[in-house]
C-alpha cells in the first residue's frame, strides 16, 4: 500500500511538471498513436552505432525506411536492415509496419489517441542474443497497442506489445533454450523547448524527450529495462532530425551491445497522392 | 384590397425559403488536436490541394487556418473539414464568410444558396445583406464537447444531412 502511494506520488509530481511544459509525441523509440497525413510519404534515415558489450567495436545499423499515410486511420512503414555485423555493410532483411487509429478524443490543443500496430520481419544475420528485435536482429512478427495523449503540447505515450521471434534466414534456427516471446512496454515524454511562441511554419523547433523501453521474455521472466533521453530539430515543419542515446539500466538476459547513439533524419514530401 | 393582396404575397414569398445569391469567399478553421508546426503544415498542405483555395493564412499559436477561396468556388464546409481530417486532426471551430448580395432574408428559417443551404439555430431576426459570418454547428465542425451542448437545439442528426444535402446549422457571429 504504502508502495502504491508513492508511485502515485510520483505520478503526480510528474503530471504536475508536465503540465508546465511543452512536449511533441514525435519520439524517437516508439510511434505515437498518430498518423501521417494521407496521401504523403516520408523518408527516414536511421543510424545506431551501438558499442560491443564481449568484443571490442562498434555495431553499426542502418535502416532506410519509407512510410506513407494510406488513409486518416491507416499508415504503412517498410524498413530495411542493413549492418555491419558480418564485417561488411550487409543488408540483412526488411520489415512491413502498419499502424491503424482506431480513436481519437481530441479537442483545442489536446488529444487522447490509440492505435493498433503490427510489423512483420525478415532477417538473415546470426541469432547472437536472448533480446529479441524485430527491427534489424530477428525474423518474426510484433502486435501492439499505443496509446498517446497531448495536453496543452504535453505528449505522453504508452505502448504495450507481443513479440515473437522466428528462425532467422537462411538457417540461422532460433535457439531452443532461450524464450522465443517477449512482451516490450514503452513509455515515453516530449518536452518543446524552443519556440515558446510561433512565429512561422520555417521555424526550427527543439523538442527534447525522454524514453523507457523494457523487454520481458515470456518463457524465462528474463528482462531489461532502457532509458534513452534524446534531442529532436524539426525543420522547415518538414522535417526532423534526432539525436538519441540509449542507455541500459539493467538486465537479466544476454544482449550484445545494448548502449550507444542513434542519428535518425526524417522527410516528409506532403500530398504526394492527392 | 389588391395592396393588402401584394404585401400578402410579398410576406410569403419572404417567409418561404428564399434561394439567394451568396458566395463563401473566406473560412476560418480552428483546429484540433495538434500544437507542432509540422501537424500545422501537414493542414496547410492538405488545403492547399484544392483549386479553389487562393490563399491559406495560418496563426500557428491558435492553430488557426484563413482560408482564401477564389471566385466562384464550389467549395463547401465539408470539403474542408475532410482535408482537416486528412491531415490527421478535426475541425474545432469554422466560421464562414458569406457575402450576401442585397438579399434581406427572415431569420429562424432555412436559407438555400448556390448549394449550400443553411438553417439559423438562433431565434433572433436580422438580416442578410453584406458580408455575414456565419458559425457552423453541425457535428465534426466544432468540439465535442461544444456539439453536446448545441445537441439539443439541432435536434436531429445534423450530420446525415450534411452529408445528403449539405445543410449546414448556423449562427451569425
Amino acid at each position: 500500500m504504502l508502495k502504491l502511494s508513492r508511485m502515485k506520488q510520483i505520478i503526480l509530481i510528474f503530471l504536475i511538471y508536465s503540465s508546465q511544459i511543452n512536449a511533441q509525441e514525435l519520439f524517437v523509440f516508439s510511434e505515437p498513436a498518430s498518423n501521417m497525413p494521407t496521401g504523403s510519404l516520408g523518408i527516414r534515415m536511421g543510424q545506431s552505432l551501438m558499442k560491443e558489450s564481449f568484443s571490442s567495436g562498434y555495431n553499426y545499423h542502418l535502416m532506410p525506411e519509407i512510410m506513407f499515410g494510406i488513409n486518416k486511420n491507416l499508415m504503412l512503414h517498410t524498413t530495411a536492415f542493413v549492418s555491419n555485423r558480418s564485417y561488411n555493410l550487409v543488408t540483412e532483411g526488411g520489415s512491413l509496419y502498419a499502424k491503424y487509429r482506431f480513436l481519437s478524443l481530441d479537442d483545442l490543443h489536446a488529444h487522447f489517441r490509440m492505435a493498433f500496430f503490427g510489423r512483420f520481419s525478415v532477417n538473415n544475420a546470426d541469432i547472437h542474443q536472448e533480446e529479441i528485435e524485430t527491427m534489424g536482429h530477428n525474423s518474426g512478427y510484433e502486435m501492439g497497442l499505443v496509446a498517446t495523449k497531448l495536453v496543452k503540447k504535453i505528449a505522453l505515450n504508452a505502448s504495450f506489445s507481443f513479440e515473437k521471434a522466428m528462425d532467422n534466414k537462411p538457417n540461422y534456427y532460433f535457439p531452443n533454450s532461450q524464450s522465443n516471446n517477449a512482451s516490450n512496454y514503452t513509455f515515453s515524454i516530449g518536452k518543446l523547448v524552443y519556440p515558446q511562441q510561433y512565429s512561422s511554419l520555417k521555424q526550427t523547433n527543439l523538442n527534447v524527450m525522454l524514453e523507457v523501453l523494457g523487454q520481458n521474455l515470456n518463457q524465462n521472466g528474463k528482462s531489461f529495462l532502457d532509458i534513452a533521453p534524446s534531442l529532436q530539430f524539426i525543420i522547415l515543419s518538414q522535417a526532423r532530425i534526432d539525436l538519441a542515446y540509449r542507455q541500459q539500466l539493467y538486465s537479466s538476459m544476454l544482449r550484445t551491445a545494448p548502449n550507444g547513439i542513434y542519428l535518425k533524419m526524417e522527410y516528409i514530401f506532403f500530398n504526394i497522392k492527392k | 384590397m389588391k395592396s393588402l393582396k401584394k404585401i400578402m404575397i410579398a410576406a410569403i414569398v419572404l417567409l418561404s425559403i428564399p434561394s439567394a445569391f451568396a458566395q463563401l469567399s473566406r473560412v476560418d478553421i480552428v483546429a484540433t488536436g495538434l500544437t507542432c508546426s509540422m501537424c500545422s503544415n501537414a493542414i496547410n498542405k492538405q488545403l492547399k490541394t484544392l483549386t479553389d483555395v487562393e490563399k491559406v493564412d495560418i496563426d500557428l499559436n491558435t492553430n488557426t487556418f484563413v482560408v482564401f477561396l477564389k471566385k466562384s468556388n464550389q467549395i463547401t464546409p465539408k470539403i474542408l473539414k475532410d482535408k482537416v481530417e486528412n491531415a490527421g486532426f478535426f475541425v474545432g471551430e469554422m466560421v464562414l464568410y458569406m457575402y450576401f448580395d442585397k438579399q434581406k432574408t427572415i431569420m429562424n428559417s432555412a436559407v438555400s444558396t448556390n448549394n449550400l443551404t443553411f438553417i439559423f439555430i438562433d431565434n433572433s431576426t436580422r438580416t442578410l445583406e453584406g458580408e455575414t459570418k456565419l458559425k457552423v454547428f453541425d457535428k465534426g465542425y466544432i468540439t465535442s464537447k461544444a456539439f453536446k451542448k448545441v445537441a439539443k437545439l439541432i435536434k436531429y442528426d445534423g450530420n446525415n444531412a450534411i452529408e445528403k444535402g449539405n445543410v449546414y446549422h448556423v449562427k451569425i457571429v
